[in-house]
Formats: C-alpha cells, structure tokens, sequence
C-alpha cells in the first residue's frame, strides 16, 4: 500500500483547519449568531391560503391587529406547491393565544375567500428560551466532562496524557467547524444544534481512538529506533481505510438526510444534518491529519528539550 | 472459539428474516370490526406531533403567583378533565413542580381539517369554574362554587376502611351547603367542571359544618382524582401560556414522507458500498444492518402489544439513518482486520477469528462514547418522569421541563442503534461469517478482502 508522508505535510493540515477555525470565529461576528426563538424568546406564525395576497396588506393589517411591528417572508411548501406566509414577530415578548385569534379573524375579514389558515405557530416566551438556553449549555458541558474523563481514563492507562489533551484538542476542533457550518449558513442555534454538537462529541473521538491504538500498537511492533514521524505516519495509514470507509457509510446516510430535507424543505431536519456531515468530514480530518501530526510535534519537541 | 457450524447462517438469516417481518408488519387478528394486536409492526408507530400535526403548550400561573405542588396537580388535572372533553385522550402532560410549569402536548384530531388550536389552547388555560349543582344536569340550581371549597383530599374512612373525599367548606359555603343539603336528603348533588360533570352523590343526612364527605364506588386512585380536580376548581389562578406551538399535518407528513425515502435511499447506498468493498463480509453486514433496523423499529413499536410503543419524530428519523450508517462501523473494522490477517498468511478461518476477537475492544469504545452522548440527550430533552430525566434530575432539574421531544426521540434511536448493532453487527455477524465460510463456493479469502 502506498504512504502518504502526512505528518511531512502537516503544516498544509494546520493552515486548513486554522483558515477554517477562523471562518467560523468570523462568521460569528459577521453576520452573526442567530438564536432560534427555542432560546431568545419570539413569535413565528405560518400562514396558508389560497390565491394570490398583497404581501403589503397581509402584513399591516396583522400589524394592526398586534399593535407591534413584523416582519414578513414567503415561503415554498414543497408538498402543497402553495406558497406560505411566514410572519417574525419583531418584539420578543410573545403574543398570547387572545391575540392570535384576534389577528386570525382580522386577516380572514381582510381577505375574505383566501382560507387563510395557521400553518404552524411557534410562539416561546423569553424566560422560557432562557432557561432551555442554559439547560443546554449544561447538557453539552457534562456531556464535555463525561467525554474528558473517558478520555483520560482511557489513554492515560494506554496511550499517555499528551495524547489525551490532542484527542481533546481535535475534538474541540472538530466542534468548532460543525458550530461554523451553522453560523456560515445563517442556520438559528436550538436545540438541532445542540444534538448535532453532542452527537459529534460521541462520533469524532473514535477515529482518534483507533489512530492512537495503532500507534500504541506499532510501538511494540517496530524497531525501537522508528522515528515519531514514521510510527505516526505508518499508524495513520494503516487506520486510513477503516477511517475512510466508516466515514463514507456515515456520511451516504447523513447525506440522504440532507439531500432529501433540501429538496422537500424540511428545514428542521437540514438545519441538523447538514453541519452534522460538515462535523464528521472535520472529525475524519482531524484524527487522520491533526492528531496524529500535532503528537509527533509535541513529542519531538520533548525531544529537542532533553 | 467455539465452533459454529454450517446451518447456523441459515438459522440466523431466518431469524433475522423472520424478525424484520414482524417488526415491519406486525401480527394482529381480525374479527369483524374487532382487530386484536399481538405484535405491532410500523403502522403502530407513534408519531410525534412535528410530524401528524398538533400542539405544544406550556402553561404557568400568572408570574407574581408562587403555587404549590398540590395546586399545580389540582391545574394539571383541568387540563386533563378538558382535554378528554374536547375528545382528546392522545395526550401527553408534564408538570415542572420547580419552574410552575405545565408542558402539554396533544395531536391533531384525526380527521379534523379546520381545527382552531389557538382557541383550543386558549379554552385549556382558562379559569376552571366548579359548581355544585342541585340533580344531575348542568341545568340544575347552583348550590356552592369553586370559591367556597378551601380544600378536599381523599381519605379512608376509619370505620369502613374505604377511600373517600373529604371537603372543607369555608363559612359562606357551609351556610348554603347546610341549606341545600337540609333541603335534598335522598336527591342527588353533582359536581361540574366548566360544563363536564366530574361527580354525583347523593345527600344522605344534612351536612351543618362545611366538612363533607363523598363516598361510594371509589378506589384510592379514583378518591385522589377526584379531590384534586374539585381542588382545581378552587384555584385562585388562571393560566397563562408561556410557549405554544403548533403544527398542522400536511407540513409534518410530507416532511416524514421525505425522511422515510431518505432512509431506504441510504439503506440502499450503504449496503451497496459494503458489499462492493468488502464482498462477502458486506452481504454479512447488510443482513446484520436489516437486522439492526429492524430492531430500532421494535423498541419503537414496543414489539408486544403490551409493550408502550416510544413516539418517533423527524429527528428520530434522522438517528434511525444515522445508525445504519454509523451500525456499519463494526462491520468495517473487523472486515478490515480480517483483509489484513489473510494478507499476513493466515487461514481464512484463523483471519475470521481472530478478526472477531482483536477489534472487539475498538468497537466497544466507539459504541460507548455514543451511549453517553445519547443518554444525555435523553436527559436533557426528555420528560422529566423518565428515567434518564430522573439519573440527571440534579443537574437538569434547576433549569425547567423541556418541550421539545423532538430530540428525546432522536436520542432513543442512537441508543437503541448502538444496542441492536452490538446485537447484529457484532454477534450474528460472527456466526453468520464463521458458518457461511465453511461452504466450498465461499471459501475463497478474496471474497473477504484476500487476495485471489
């Protein structure tokens, strides 16, 4: 089988996942994290109805009816072939059900014959946001520390605690690029995000495990004197196909998910599995190309020091 | 390694056959309009309401308003008493005893194409208005009202030992109780919630000190309903809705519609591509993964008719496509391994063996990182009665009930993945490759990544 020389190459890998690191930090500021309403608070409403309306009128006379100014967007229900309204209210307080029916009567008096019709109302009150906000953050900081214990656990009795803190390392990495896919995409943080953030947590750290395994593994088998740079790149290659083919299977499933969620517009499941793929092609990057390289650096600048 | 023999490929592929089929298509009787369910096939599925439309409230008392436990079960059971009156029983409630909170989730009604959720939602919070009513219609004389009752609790009688309901009356309500009870010895007084009857006695003696007792035909569970629904009618709160979402049908079946093709495409691609990479190792692997799947849509199901089936939303769906994928995973590092042993001389039983045994440890700590992953989920969005909410009650307790069910679905199906492919990826793959490899026409190593 041939070799790639990968840790020769690593400063390629590093300026990758740097440039993209930096893509999503940017991307942060410009244009910005959206939170979905599920943590901010607010109001969404889909409308249905038949025939053409005055995009205009429909939404000044919802404004009316609120007394709050919204925001209007169309929308293609792919089912129906019918287009949808979707009213953002601008304030985050809320609308109660009082005032849904109010404003519900006031646009069917407007355009009579239209059947307008709520589509879908997602209506989240800012203290509630809030707390699911926190809830979620905590989830993903347990999930964090369960995850670094079992890595600690686990290479500190086989693989030694440098490996530990890359295995860490390239996790976060691996986050950070599937937290970019959503910001870049303009995608609203939820709780979509959150699974997607947990579910590579649980994904990414195993192509990192099976590289560090072989390492241990080839430490016994090859003579003494192999460089790090060999045992880590003859490591890396012989874990490649298993890495390459368990990522493909992953990513022709996640990829349906996120062909066929594009095409019928199920936004909620796109906005989950497209940075899912985006996560599992970083984590298959960073256990092939990262780890393995930044543990050569750090042991050779062990090394050097002696 | 014991020995597996030549039929028992054979055995597992008609196990594995056999079980797909139940699990898809169930087993149910039918006698005229009677259908009697042994096992549920995929018809069974509960689908979450992002998916057959429906709603999600979340209700609480007005905001400088600190209710007690007892009162936030006397509101969750008006919901109750009204959602079965609006003819809804498919309902699902959840009470956060330390945020007042009170989730609510209930689909469409079947068969209902203009049905006004606002209103519903708005009917369900309203202020439960309790009477006491002479006879047992709606239309009889009002004797007390919700505002006189100050407390009621179940009981046992000390004498008889059988549960009943006790009521404190206030003065006022003594008053025009031990008028009306004076007055109606032998006729009968219902209780009412808005218009929904919830209870009738009969007046036996004349009740002068505004503590009454009703008793007859109750369990401990019926005495404890009734208490706290009369306990309802005298709270001092209406609730407000702080969340409230709503979905209608077509939007969510179509968008199920689109997922299910997904899975069958990925199913197909995913199976197609092991095969092509690992030959007679992928067709072990895609009769494994049917296996696989078809134990995810068991525990969905809940198999045996007893057994409570689990609600699947679109992300559910989505972790069903994702374990086919990911399943595959135990497939490939030991097919993997099996190429190398054979490409190092080994016998191709050896290379099976040893295959086997020496990933075993790599396919356990891929899996495990998943549970942990998924059990958080499932603690984090789930109910907070089940069991993953319970083990991290802790942690998640100070931040209120979630309402989104969507992810505790996803979850379940991570974990239930990872189970059936310890199941099917690891054990009948090892039998299924062992046996089949004894056969002459398949015991060539290049049809396990050897060379021919």
């Amino acid at each position: 089988m041939k070799q790639i020389d990968i840790v020769g190459r690593r400063k390629i890998w590093f300026t990758i996942s740097i440039v993209l690191i930096v893509i999503a930090i940017l991307a942060s500021f410009f244009p910005g994290v959206k939170l979905d309403i599920q943590f901010s608070g607010g109001t969404i409403v889909t409308y249905s109805f038949n025939g053409d309306l005055d995009k205009g009128e429909f939404q000044s006379s919802i404004e009316n009816s609120l007394g709050q100014k919204v925001t209007l967007r169309e929308q293609n229900d792919v089912n129906t072939g019918a287009t949808n309204y979707v009213i953002t209210l601008n304030s985050k307080s809320g609308v109660t059900p009082d005032q849904q029916i109010a404003v519900n009567t006031a646009l069917n008096e407007k355009f009579p014959g239209a059947d307008i019709q709520t589509a879908s109302i997602s209506n989240v009150d800012p203290s509630i946001g809030r707390d699911f906000l926190l809830k979620s953050v905590v989830a993903v900081a347990v999930a964090s520390i369960l995850m670094i214990v079992y890595i600690a656990f686990r290479f500190r009795k086989m693989n030694g605690w440098s490996a530990g803190v890359i295995a860490v390392a390239a996790l976060v990495h691996d986050l950070i690029i599937a937290y970019g896919a959503f910001v870049v995409c303009g995608f609203p943080l939820n709780d979509s995000f959150i699974a997607v953030m947990l579910t590579i947590l649980g994904y990414s750290i195993n192509n990192t495990i099976i590289v560090y395994d072989r390492i241990r593994e080839n430490r016994r088998l090859l003579p003494v004197k192999t460089s790090y740079k060999d045992l880590v790149n003859i490591s890396v290659n012989q874990s490649m196909s298993r890495s390459i083919n368990t990522t493909v299977s992953t990513v022709i499933a996640v990829g349906c998910v996120c062909v066929m969620s594009l095409v019928y517009n199920v936004s909620s499941i796109l906005t989950f599995s497209f940075p899912l793929l985006v996560g599992m092609f970083a984590g298959f990057f960073s256990s092939m190309f990262i780890s393995g390289s930044l543990w050569t650096l750090w042991q050779e600048h062990k090394l050097a020091k002696k | 390694m014991k020995k597996v023999g030549k039929p028992v490929f054979f055995v597992v592929l008609i196990l594995i056959a056999a079980f797909t089929a139940l699990s898809f298509f169930g087993v149910s009787t039918a006698y005229g309009d009677n259908t009697h369910t042994y096992i549920k096939g995929v018809d069974d599925i509960r689908w979450g309401i992002d998916i057959r439309g429906g709603v999600d409230v979340t209700f609480t008392p007005p905001a400088d308003y600190d209710a007690s436990p007892e009162e936030m079960a006397a509101a969750e059971s008006i919901i109750k008493v009204r959602m079965v009156s609006q003819n809804i029983t498919d309902y699902e409630t959840y009470v956060d005893d330390s945020k007042d909170r009170i989730i609510v989730r209930f689909p469409w009604k079947q068969g209902e194409s203009d049905f006004n959720p606002e209103q519903a939602v708005k009917e369900l919070g309203e202020t439960a208005l309790l009477t006491f009513r002479e006879g047992n219609e709606y239309t009889g004389p009002v004797v007390i009202e919700g505002k006189h009752v100050t407390s009621a609790r179940a009981v046992l009688n000390s004498q008889t030992n059988e549960p009943m309901v006790e009521l404190n009356l206030n003065t006022e309500g003594a008053q025009l109780f031990s008028e009306a009870t004076g007055r109606l010895v032998g006729q009968p007084i219902s209780i009412w919630m808005d218009e929904n009857r919830i209870s009738s006695a009969t007046v036996k003696t004349q009740i002068p000190n505004g503590v009454a007792t009703i008793s007859g035909g109750f369990d401990v569970k019926g005495a404890q309903d009734l208490a706290e629904k009369i306990n309802a009618g005298a709270l001092p709160f209406k609730l407000e809705t702080e969340n409230f979402s709503s979905i209608s049908p077509t939007l969510g079946l179509g968008a199920r519609d689109a997922m299910v093709t997904a899975g069958v495409i990925a199913f197909i691609l995913v199976a197609l591509f092991i095969i092509l990479i690992y030959r007679m190792s992928g067709v072990v692997a895609t009769i494994a993964l049917v296996g696989q799947v078809a134990g995810m849509i068991a525990c969905l199901t809940g198999f045996f008719a007893p057994f409570p089936s689990f609600t699947l939303t679109l992300p559910g769906i989505a972790g069903i496509i994702l374990s086919i994928g990911m399943g595959v995973d135990a497939n490939v590092i030991t097919s993997e391994r099996i190429k190398e042993e054979l490409r190092n001389g080994k016998t191709l039983d050896g290379a099976i063996d040893s295959g086997f045994q020496r990933t075993f440890a790599a396919i356990f700590d891929g899996n495990i990182t998943m549970v942990l992953v998924a059990i958080i989920l499932m603690g984090a969005f789930g109910p907070p009665s089940s069991i993953f909410g319970t083990i991290f009650s802790p942690i998640f307790r100070w931040f209120g009930a979630s309402a989104t069910g969507a992810i505790y679905s996803f979850g379940y199906t991570l974990i239930v993945g990872v189970i059936f492919n310890f199941i099917m990826g690891v054990t009948a793959s090892r039998l299924m490759l062992k046996s089949i490899s004894k056969f002459k026409p398949f015991k060539k190593a290049w049809l396990y990544g050897g060379d021919k």
